[in-house]
């Protein structure tokens, strides 16, 4: 018997499990698939796609003035978990900054890992592309960045990681890569070598695709700013992005290590209920139904993009419990020990059907909150 | 030119979107693997009907399972590699050393005979140098132990006529390298007081199936599905110790057979600790269980996390009064079975299994805890803490009770 089943295992379903067991209660995870965090660019914006702030954020999530403070505790909250994991966050929900992605674009956005600077107004940058990885292009970078920021003086150039590989190549597999010195070494070599070439000095920023390190992402950072002389960035764009694997491989790692039970490879086919209360989930596992017993449940299945509503001819569907729904995708006589979290919450709360990360980072610490206070009420003792 | 019977329609969810490469612990560690979305979903759906193509990179493939579990479509990842690596097998041919190497029960029979002798050869550089040069064996690489007093020597028993009656699936690493863990088990089960019998058993063909002997794997797994169904229609719960065995009668044997035996008898098979939990939770569980002031390390093998029920070793474990454990959270250890024998893939066992070393140095336990004994091969040699099975701790506990 668990105090805590939470289903899904995105951005919303480890942070809810990550709180969950660290207040000491005895939590599981139940999961189909390594979750969503793999597919993000590992920034959290407010709304994504707009350069809303704070207050537009609050209306677009219809959540009132005395909410905001409870907003920035969570965000508080998150950064010092990020800081404890060896993979700190850097941002202000209150102060956005806008950020260059794989594309070129320029985004807002509000938490950021410390691999990622905003991009100036002006000044002189150089956009920085590996051989071989096709999903990110320099010279299609620098000319949708100048669209945005026509002040920026923007050079390019693509170097060679020096392997070869039988396979497409990945911003992830260059990550990995760059985590080994003699590969740092002999990408700055080339770097310095074009640099003379092209006669560029001083610029104030370095463009790379996400691929700074992963395990050694500090190192990587560190060695290219002093190496260069200036700032680096990561440009985060098609997954898969190191800036996301990072946060993802950290929250799993910390998630295990405290003892959440992780029950993968699972689907949900059903549960059963004495009246609104949830007793047990039915879960498939390879060959058998099993029954996982809890006192809360968490429903962090994500919006339409992360599975856990499928639109159907006939309307939304949630697809882990089979609930009803109204036409947002929200549910309807949600059983009263079940807590949907981030995108769960219905396509209200998503635009482009994404949360943009800040609202499944406070909405998580915000229901996990209550759900641990009904767990202590209702179930006595905590079970660590 | 061999012509597989694979009724797998599940490549026709892949989105593309990388969640099984990002998981695939042979993709993360070299680029010389093809990959298991492309040796996987996208060979399957650019073959399909047309001519079969055999794809050497595929031979880097463990047949772990991790793009099984990372999937969220629910794509058969590993059913398909596996096939793949039957037809290289098949069309280029199979090394010596290979063939060798995946029959794992012929291997311990043989070695288990000639046990203290084998064990001494194993150990001398000079016959590990031969072996490196004729078979392809990295003479570095340290081998489990074979015993004469092998678990087939010791244990008989065929039937049991307790009210629960277990039917033990002892697999090969139990039955010739360590004993110990069979008697734990049989031990632990008497102080629940369950008998355990021994049915006629093979290999379960996962060293097969890892080698692209496919057919071999297949025979061995009709052979076990028919004498275990035997036992389960009688009552009976098949139990095991070996994750990988586990893996294969609740998951493999289905993929590959999607006969109604298969299905049958998946629905009877558990873990040992899985089982245990399930006592627990109806109350059956003896729980005169000794205090132990010991802090363990667990290490999760992927054939275990990819069951999908939670961690029963550590459920159990926690039981025992005093006792501590904590998941090390690592990922393969890549010894792979028989993969970590292989010289030409050695390189990439051993910076798999780096990772592993380091997060049980991090936890810093008394020693390290695992079902798997391939698992338990590396961690021997990656670490300088002690291994142990879960069954053998239990048996301790219960023997030290009073």
């Amino acid at each position: 018997m668990f105090d805590v089943v939470v289903i899904g295992q995105g951005l919303s379903g480890l942070l809810s499990a990550i709180s969950a067991k660290e207040q000491g209660f005895r939590t599981a995870l139940v999961s189909i698939g390594s979750g969503k965090i793999i597919q993000s660019t590992g920034v959290m914006d407010l709304i994504p796609g707009s350069h809303g702030g704070l207050k537009e954020w609050m209306e677009f999530h219809q959540l009132t003035v005395g909410q905001k403070q409870g907003a920035i505790d969570a965000v508080e909250q998150f950064k010092e978990l990020t800081e404890r994991l060896g993979y700190p966050y850097s941002g202000d929900p209150e102060k956005p900054v806008q950020i260059v992605t794989g594309a070129g674009h320029v985004k807002t956005t509000t938490l950021y890992p410390q691999t990622i600077k905003p991009v100036p107004e002006r000044g002189h940058v150089v956009v920085v592309g590996f051989q071989g990885i096709s999903d990110f292009q320099p010279a299609y970078v620098a000319g949708n960045l100048h669209k945005h920021r026509p002040d920026l003086i923007i050079d390019t150039m693509k170097i060679s990681l020096g392997k070869h590989s039988q396979r497409t190549m990945t911003q992830l597999d260059a990550a990995r890569l760059l985590d080994q010195e003699e590969v740092r070494n002999e990408c700055l070599t080339q770097i310095k070598q074009q640099l003379t070439e092209k006669n560029i000095r001083r610029p104030s920023l370095f463009i790379f695709p996400a691929s700074l390190g992963i395990e050694n992402w500090r190192k990587t950072v560190e060695q290219f700013t002093r190496e260069l002389g200036t700032a680096v960035t990561e440009a985060p764009g098609m997954p898969p992005n190191a800036t996301a694997i990072r946060l993802n491989e950290r929250l799993k790692k910390q998630a295990v290590r405290l003892g959440i039970r992780f029950y993968s490879d699972t689907t949900v086919t059903g549960f059963k209920a004495d009246g609104q209360m949830i007793q047990s989930l039915m879960i498939k596992t390879v060959n058998q139904v099993t029954e996982l017993q809890g006192k809360q449940f968490v429903l962090a299945t994500g919006g339409i993009l992360g599975g856990g509503l499928e639109a159907t001819p006939s309307g939304l569907k949630e697809t882990a419990l089979g609930l009803k729904t109204d036409e947002e995708g929200a549910l309807l006589n949600c059983p009263v020990n079940l807590h949907p979290v981030g995108a769960a919450n219905g396509l209200q709360n998503t635009q482009y059907g994404i949360t943009g990360g800040i609202f499944s980072i406070v909405s998580a610490y915000q229901t996990i909150n209550q759900v641990c206070q009904l767990a202590s009420v209702e179930g006595g003792t905590r079970s660590a | 030119m061999l012509d597989f019977d694979l009724f797998e329609q599940t490549y026709e969810k892949c989105l593309k979107c990388n969640a099984c490469v990002v998981n695939c612990p042979v993709s993360n560690t070299t680029l010389d693997f093809g990959g298991p979305k492309h040796l996987g979903p996208e060979l399957k759906r650019l073959v399909n009907q047309q001519q079969t193509i055999d794809d050497k990179r595929i031979e880097l493939c463990t047949l772990c399972g991790n793009c099984d579990m990372s999937c969220p479509e629910n794509v058969h990842v590993s059913t398909l590699t596996a096939y793949a690596k039957a037809i290289h097998s098949d069309q280029s041919g199979t090394k010596f050393r290979d063939f060798v190497l995946s029959n794992a029960e012929t291997v311990g029979k043989l070695a288990s005979s000639f046990g203290p002798i084998t064990n001494l050869a194993m150990g001398m550089k000079p016959v590990r140098k031969v072996m490196e040069m004729v078979m392809d064996i990295p003479a570095e690489r340290q081998f489990p132990k074979y015993r004469f007093k092998n678990f087939k020597r010791i244990y008989h028993k065929k039937t049991a006529g307790t009210k629960r009656k277990v039917a033990y699936f002892v697999g090969c690493y139990a039955t010739y390298n360590a004993p110990e863990v069979a008697e734990s088990f049989i031990k632990v089960m008497k102080y629940n007081g369950i008998e355990v019998a021994v049915p006629d058993q093979k290999c379960c063909g996962v060293p097969m199936f890892a080698n692209g002997q496919m057919t071999q794997g297949l025979k061995n797994a009709n052979y076990n599905i028919n004498s275990l169904l035997e036992y389960t229609r009688q009552g009976y719960d098949v139990v095991l110790t070996c994750t990988s065995c586990t893996m294969a009668l609740k998951k493999e044997y289905v993929s590959f057979l999607k006969s109604a035996g298969a299905k049958e008898l998946a629905s009877h098979v558990y873990d040992a600790d899985e089982y245990l939990r399930l006592l627990k939770d109806s109350g059956e569980l003896n729980m005169d269980l000794s205090p132990m002031k010991e802090k363990a390390g667990y290490y999760a093998p992927c054939h275990m996390k990819a069951q999908g029920i939670g961690n029963p070793a550590m459920d159990i474990l926690e039981l025992i009064p005093g006792y501590e454990i904590q998941d090390v959270g690592a990922g393969c250890c890549g010894q792979c079975g028989t993969f970590g024998f292989k010289k030409e893939k050695y390189d990439v066992s051993m910076r798999i299994g780096k990772p592993m070393a380091e997060a049980v140095k991090e936890v810093n336990a008394d020693y390290t805890v695992t079902e798997c004994g391939m698992c338990k091969n590396q961690l021997d040699q990656l670490t300088d803490k002690v291994v142990k099975h879960p069954m053998q701790i239990l048996a301790e506990a219960y023997d030290s009770y009073r």
